[in-house]
């Protein structure tokens, strides 16, 4: 079914997902690796500490890629 | 899944959570970052840095993770390798209640290599309260994917 058509986006929404090749976890890799490879990565390398989650968070937050608006 | 597959070798007590254990469940969104807590001791300490030496060999900056940091005032650390592609946000205390030995979790085979994932209530519960807006998302997710309910 390598093409499905829908009279709308509610309906696309609802139909189930093509089956994929691979477990989740391997859907998920592939995802990724897709993801990594367009999206630029500002983070500097090495260890850093935190004390509390949110702060981590904030750290995260500050290396996001850059948006051209 | 090479650093997977080095925890381990390693014997690193350890569960995912966040994205990839989403994805672990069929809930597959993009992520930079591996999240997972570990038992909290000093041995395990060292089987985390053993496990990253293997993994990411040569790097000096595996040295710096500490027992002293992740067992006192700095429960989160974030290890990002020198390959930069995938950053690990390691944990051992998320608030006062979320801990590795708080989490249920459920074991998952991947090609012979066994990975302790967080179940789909226990991620639920973890990212339920959080102020992060992708968590609400995820929260979401899980609470329909799996028709979860709120505890009262």
């Amino acid at each position: 079914m390598p093409v499905q058509k829908f009279r709308s986006i509610e309906e696309m929404n609802k139909a189930p997902l093509p089956e994929s090749r691979g477990s989740d976890f391997e859907r998920f890799l592939r995802h990724c690796a897709r993801w990594w490879a367009i999206a630029p990565k500002h983070y500097p390398r090495g260890v850093f500490k935190f004390r509390t989650i949110e702060d981590a968070q904030k750290a995260r937050e500050k290396h996001l890629p850059k948006r051209e608006v | 899944m090479r650093v997977l597959r080095a925890f381990e070798s390693a014997g690193l007590e350890y569960v995912l959570i966040g994205a990839a254990a989403m994805g672990f469940h069929g809930l597959v969104r993009a992520t930079e970052d591996l999240d997972l807590f570990i038992r909290a001791t000093p041995e395990n300490i060292e089987k985390l840095r053993s496990a990253l030496r293997v993994a990411y060999e040569g790097d000096p900056n595996i040295n710096e993770i500490s027992s002293a940091d992740l067992l006192g005032e700095y429960p989160a650390v974030r290890y990002v390798p020198p390959t930069g592609d995938l950053y690990f946000d390691v944990m051992t205390q998320l608030g006062e209640v979320a801990s590795f030995e708080t989490i249920d979790a459920e074991v998952k085979d991947v090609d012979g290599t066994q990975i302790r994932v967080a179940t789909p209530a226990a991620l639920y519960r973890m990212k339920k309260g959080t102020v992060r807006s992708q968590d609400h998302v995820d929260a979401a997710a899980l609470r329909e994917r799996f028709s979860l309910k709120d505890e009262g």
